[in-house]
């Protein structure tokens, strides 16, 4: 090696490391993990659901008793499903969009099909233009403060959803709209349907007259365990703090069917601790 | 198990930070455009963890990520123009008159070869790791890399860069 490449190499050594490198490392790699848990509980869905249909192929031909009982029982789960029904990715100045977007499928319940999908439908356009405007005026403000429009990046705008709980009685899926500027936004809903009764779930179906105290409680107990746990771990204990879930309050099924309560960034807690979650176990019947 | 791997790579990215960056920015020459590609390829490689095997090497996996990343930021965003569509800041080749140091001298090779000779002799990566990265042949990185060998020896005038 002669003493160029090692003059040379002395340059690369020395290019200027930002300030903001090891936050924005941190950062990517929380969020680099989740992404992947997520990922993981997804495969982990479909193989259940894999499984779930092979077991029930080969019982229906090993028994005939068996096909008697799978016959009475009426068929609602095995029908009803999440499929994706869009995927597109638009590219342009002020913005690139990543939307994978989801319907519903219940051949049962066409009603309540069309009601959710048109939901979803008007819920994504709705986010899409809203943000469209706000990337327009970002970029606008950028080029007016003096930035060149060609230097001005993109507002990434990703739109997907998740399936939480899928069982013969419920289906439970969260919709999520993830926009990135300079920092990391995400707006999730949630779709819970009680497939036997035909229509969305709320907290009183699921935790029965108790709901309020029930979730206010595993949410209380769920902020002091947490906080003894980790010490990173903090939450808002003044005005800000967390008092009651809301009236029409975020949540989903895990695949246990329990309801887990989300909040949003900010609402109970320093951003950093990201949307907390917690879990409320079902009462003893 | 998935789990090892899994702390294995978050070890390597926290470990590696700086080198990451100073690749990504020498092909995008922005800070925070080369922050945006650091962290977007550390995102990237996390959820996509569980399809690297146990046996694979970690670098040549991230960084094939990394560039992908590098030279996809043109793509999307088309901020600069690459410079293998700016003939006019290539000097002429042969030109005696404008010795360049070789470090600038690099920059005046298209994004392929720069790429290779920063792999090679800044990160240091062996020939095989480097076709993996790129994702080309191993002739074919010989190939590019002697070529633009041969460019730096005309840019700087230097007879021994590759010995």
């Amino acid at each position: 090696m002669t003493d160029s490449w090692n003059k040379a190499r002395e340059a690369y050594r020395h290019t200027p490391i930002p300030e903001e490198l090891a936050f924005a490392v941190a950062s990517a790699v929380r969020s680099g993990s989740r992404r992947r848990r997520r990922l993981q509980a997804a495969r982990r869905g479909l193989t259940g659901l894999l499984a779930g249909c092979a077991c029930f192929v080969l019982l229906v031909n090993a028994s005939p008793t068996f096909a008697q009982a799978v016959s009475a029982v009426p068929v609602l789960g095995e029908l009803a499903r999440v499929v994706t029904v869009t995927e597109y990715t638009l590219d342009s100045r002020e913005q690139l969009i990543d939307v994978r977007m989801p319907a519903l499928e219940l051949p049962e319940n066409t009603d309540l099909e069309q009601r959710i999908n048109t939901e979803i439908r008007a819920r994504i356009d709705q986010v899409l233009q809203q943000a469209e405007e706000r990337a327009r005026e970002a970029r606008d403000a950028y080029v007016e403060t003096g930035g060149s429009a060609e230097d001005f990046i993109p507002v990434v705008i990703d739109v997907d959803y998740e399936i939480k709980c899928q069982n013969g009685q419920y289906l439970s899926f969260l919709l999520t709209e993830t926009e990135t500027r300079a920092a990391a936004y995400t707006e999730i809903y949630a779709y819970n349907i009680d497939l036997e009764a035909g229509r969305e779930l709320t907290l009183r179906d699921v935790l029965g007259s108790d709901y309020l105290e029930l979730a206010n409680e595993a949410v209380r107990a769920g902020i002091a365990r947490r906080e003894a746990e980790d010490p990173d771990a903090s939450f808002f204990h003044d005005e800000f703090g967390f008092t009651s879930i809301s009236e029409d309050q975020l949540f989903y099924l895990n695949e246990n069917g329990e309801p887990v309560v989300v909040f949003e960034k900010y609402a109970i807690a320093p951003g950093y601790m990201g949307m907390p979650e917690f879990t409320i176990a079902l009462p003893a019947e | 198990m998935e789990q090892t791997v899994h702390q294995q790579l978050t070890a390597f990215i926290v470990e590696h930070q700086e080198d990451f960056y100073r690749l990504a920015y020498s092909h995008v020459k922005n800070r925070d455009a080369a922050l945006d590609v650091v962290q977007e390829s550390i995102v990237k490689a996390l959820s996509k963890a569980d399809g690297l095997r146990r046996s694979e090497s970690l670098k040549p996996w991230f960084y094939r990520i990394l560039v992908n990343e590098s030279m996809n930021y043109y793509r999307y965003t088309r901020r600069l123009t690459p410079l293998e569509e700016a003939p006019e800041t290539a000097a002429p080749a042969g030109d005696h008159a404008t010795r360049l140091d070789l470090y600038a001298a690099i920059d005046r090779l298209d994004q392929k070869e720069q790429l290779i000779i920063r792999l090679r002799f800044f990160e240091d990566m062996k020939l095989e790791e480097i076709a993996q990265v790129t994702g080309v042949n191993l002739n074919t990185v010989k190939s590019r890399l002697y070529k633009a060998l041969r460019k730096l020896r005309d840019l700087t005038g230097e007879e021994h860069l590759y010995d």
